[in-house]
């Protein structure tokens, strides 16, 4: 294994990096940031500033578009707003009501969510992988799941271009499109090493990463102190999110970020049929900002919510959802979690949760019985979300006490299975209102039969890593992990709700950039993927209208 | 997990000698978080000594209703003798300022209002053991109760309008998050609690075990996988 201390390559059109300072975390270039007045009609208003919103902004605002996000949570400073504390970190989460339901209700908040500018980012764990080129085909491939318009060659350059500005860490990548990345591997704390050694033992291959960390000079951002809070939000700005490495960039080059600012309808011009603007609640007040295209990134329950929540006149059932197709096809990935006991003191409260992976289960392999497949990740609980791990077993009172009282003893390994996209893993409007009297999200989910396949087969590979470790006993949750869909890519309108370019079906100026458009998932962690789709996006919007 | 588990922990696991742990016991018997605070960033520690040193006052729940779910937190996490995490206390503060953890079951009330009826249930079943409240009721009344809540198997009155299995698991989230955010509670696990802007170097590599040199030893080893079974109480 070589080791690659410092930066490679910068990236070229991002100067995100040296915008922010080395002993401060917040952003330095505020005092500078344009204000733009509300009827003035910007180029692009972006309604959330999360993995896709981040993206977009930052490059139109470089290609000289006046660009407007709205954020329905605040100006993280991550000096005065984060605390290195597991319990004191729920303000970073959506915890905003959702109903939820179905045979396989998928619980919400600090499970899939983020609010603030930087969006779910800012506390998810930081694993960065790339789909595959199957990904983009399982419909013509694997007979399930449905096929993207566009390929996994139209993505590549993206990729490498998001992983440049992140940046992202780890070793040669030997799945999918094998490549290299920008930074070394992190080193690996014992708490993954036993994993690691249960998987040699049982022939599985793991690499080390790949994980959006720095692992040398970057700019002005520090190197990982190993402290273990990414899900907390990186007090350190070692982890990436939107926040550092697309925002101080996008300020600097004129683009106006409005926190605090929720959106709650985007209006369509009835004599003309297109988009105006967006309606918005600040400080309890209502505005509507004029706009001569929107883009919504909001997350695949916040996306198909405000969509819905849009209907008018022109659109009765919402916008894009002519043809019923907003809110369906939301997917979750199963993320089983097994964890394992251990003679010696593991402390896997140390080190980031994200270390080592495995993509060797990735694709179909007929002999398993399902299609598609699942990745092999670590993950480290902090004590809170341990006691979910032995609250979910059963345990209260002294056994809930004496399992917490091993939590040192404790390693979990967890995956990522690819579960399928179904028309009635949908988003609706419940009846429920919130405090802007917008009604909140009703999210049905049930596991198909592939889907529950997977799982089994997954689960019993993790059972033999920690055979293979020697583990003296081990502990199983059932658990979901990042939603996607809601949105999606396709072909035509009564198959998705936007087209390859993002451009909502029938409305000629919006468009959605977020997780919510992705027609399948893949094994792979979502982030990176959602932020090539928007580095994507942006460059073909950028040369429409140069053209 | 049978009745027995909730009784008072029939090991002599050390005393602890240095900091508080709940009921002074675990298995760091000389390892205080909180002799670490100033290793901390200025607004971590503002967060974490506030949970010790300033104990939210009871202002959402009545008289009563803290009674019986003061004593229904200090069965679920065996709490029996002092010091206690003021588990209600946090429980309390968090719904008095509104804030959820971010979705609800579509057949099951408002978290707050679940509270509210978890109460009412306990109080219920503790009549038909005639005791006035669950809070008056014995120990092992109290125990038993917990355990049928915890297998779903309470009926009539408040408990026909609840998901018994969900009703526990969201009242469980609520005291999980009270006692083991806690840094009490942390010294009993041998967590490292906060730590920015320090840090970790010694994090098991290549070392398996290895531990900063503020990081305490356990003192007393019991596989509780292995410990729970041979007391029978799985
Ligand atoms: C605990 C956890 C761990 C994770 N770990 C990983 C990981 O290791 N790797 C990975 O790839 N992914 C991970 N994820 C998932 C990943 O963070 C998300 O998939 C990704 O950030 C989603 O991007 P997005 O652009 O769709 O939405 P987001 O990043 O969530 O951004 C949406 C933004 O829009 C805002 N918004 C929504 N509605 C409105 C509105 N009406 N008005 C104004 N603003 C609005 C929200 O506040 C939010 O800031 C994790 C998530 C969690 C919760
Ligand atoms: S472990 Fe590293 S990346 Fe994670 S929060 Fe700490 S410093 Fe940031």
């Amino acid at each position: 294994m070589t080791l690659l201390k410092g930066s490679v390559a910068m990236p070229r059109d991002n100067d995100s990096a040296f915008l922010l300072d080395k002993h401060k975390r917040g952003l330095q270039n505020l005092d500078r940031m344009a204000r733009y007045p509300l009827d003035e009609t910007v180029d692009m208003l972006i309604v959330g500033a999360g993995a896709g919103g981040g993206v977009l902004a930052q490059r139109l605002a470089r290609a000289g578009w006046r660009v407007v996000v709205l954020e329905r949570g605040p100006f993280w400073d991550p000096d005065r707003d984060w605390v290195s504390d597991e319990k004191g970190s729920s303000g970073l989460y959506w915890t905003e009501n959702r109903i939820i339901s179905g045979n396989d209700p998928i619980q919400m908040g600090k499970n899939n969510s983020g609010v603030g500018v930087g969006g779910s980012m800012t506390h998810f764990a930081g694993y960065t992988p790339r789909l595959h080129p199957s990904d983009f085909e399982t419909r013509t491939r694997d007979g399930v799941g449905v096929d993207w318009p566009i390929s996994y060659w139209e993505l590549q350059e993206s990729f490498e271009r998001v992983e440049r500005e992140l940046p992202v860490a780890g070793e040669f990548w030997p799945w999918g499109d094998p490549h290299g990345y920008p930074h070394g591997p992190h080193p690996v704390a014992g708490a993954a090493s036993v994993a690691w050694q249960g998987a040699r033992n049982h022939g599985i291959e793991m690499r080390v990463g790949p994980v959006a960390i720095t692992n040398g000079v970057f700019g002005n951002r520090p190197h990982c102190i190993y402290r273990g809070f990414c899900l907390e939000g990186c007090k350190v700005n070692a982890k990436a999110s939107p926040l550092i490495t697309h925002f101080p960039d996008a300020v600097e080059r004129g683009c106006e970020i409005r926190a605090d600012s929720m959106a709650t309808r985007v209006e369509v011009d009835d004599a003309t049929g297109r988009i105006s603007g967006v309606t918005y609640m600040t400080d309890g007040k209502e505005r509507f900002q004029r706009a001569a295209a929107v883009a919504v990134c909001g997350y695949a329950i916040e996306t198909p919510r405000l969509l819905l929540n849009s209907a008018c006149p022109r659109h009765p059932n919402g916008l894009g959802n002519n043809d019923d197709q907003v809110g369906r096809y939301v997917m979750v990935q199963g993320a089983t979690q097994t964890a394992a006991r251990f003679p010696e003191m593991l402390r896997m409260y140390k080190a980031p949760p994200p270390e080592i992976s495995s993509e060797q289960f990735y694709e179909t392999d007929e002999r398993r019985g399902f299609a598609r497949g699942f990745s092999i990740q670590t993950i480290s609980p902090m004590p809170i979300g341990w006691a979910e791990h032995v609250l979910a077993e059963g345990h209260w009172g002294q056994g809930l006490r004496e399992y917490m009282r091993d939590y040192n003893h404790w390693t979990v390994l967890g995956i990522l299975a690819e579960f399928l996209p179904q028309p009635e893993n949908r988003v609706t409007l419940a009846d429920v209102k919130d405090a802007n009297g917008m009604p909140v999200a009703h999210f049905n989910y049930n596991m198909c039969e592939n889907d529950h396949a997977i799982v089994d087969f997954a689960s019993d590979i993790l059972d033999k890593i920690w055979d293979g470790a020697r583990a003296q006993d081990t502990l199983t949750i059932d658990r979901y992990a990042h939603l996607v869909g809601g949105a999606r890519m396709g072909f035509s309108p009564d198959d998705s709700v936007v087209d390859s370019n993002h451009r909502v079906w029938g409305v000629d100026n919006l468009f959605v950039v977020d997780g919510a458009v992705l027609p399948t998932q893949g094994a792979a962690n979502p982030a990176l993927v959602i932020m090539a789709l928007a580095d994507r996006c942006a460059g073909l919007l950028a040369k429409k209208r140069a053209a | 997990m049978n009745v027995e588990e909730a009784r008072p922990d029939p090991h002599d696991l050390p005393k602890q000698r240095a900091g508080i742990t709940p009921q002074m016991v675990g298995r760091y018997p000389t390892y205080d978080v909180l002799s670490q605070t100033s290793h901390w960033d200025e607004t971590t520690r503002r967060v974490v000594l506030d949970r010790v040193e300033n104990v939210p006052p009871i202002e959402f729940f009545t008289e009563g209703e803290a009674l019986t779910l003061d004593a229904f937190c200090n069965i679920v996490t065996a709490q029996d003798s002092e010091p206690r995490i003021a588990v209600l206390n946090y429980i309390d503060e968090k719904l008095q300022r509104g804030e959820r953890d971010g979705w609800r079951f579509f057949d099951m009330p408002d978290d707050d209002e679940l509270w509210r009826l978890v109460a009412r249930g306990l109080d219920e079943e503790a009549r038909h053991h005639a005791h006035d409240s669950f809070a008056d009721a014995p120990v092992e009344t109290q125990v038993g109760i917990v355990h049928r809540f915890s297998k779903a198997d309470l009926h009539g009155g408040v408990w026909e309008q609840v998901n018994l299995s969900r009703a526990f698991s969201v009242v469980m989230r609520y005291v999980a998050q009270a006692f083991y955010g806690h840094p009490w509670a942390w010294n009993e696990i041998g967590f490292g609690g906060p730590a920015y802007p320090r840090g970790y170097g010694a994090f098991g590599s290549p070392h398996l075990g290895e531990e900063e040199s503020w990081e305490a030893d356990e003192s007393a080893h019991y596989d509780p996988v292995r410990d729970v079974r041979q007391r029978g109480l799985d």
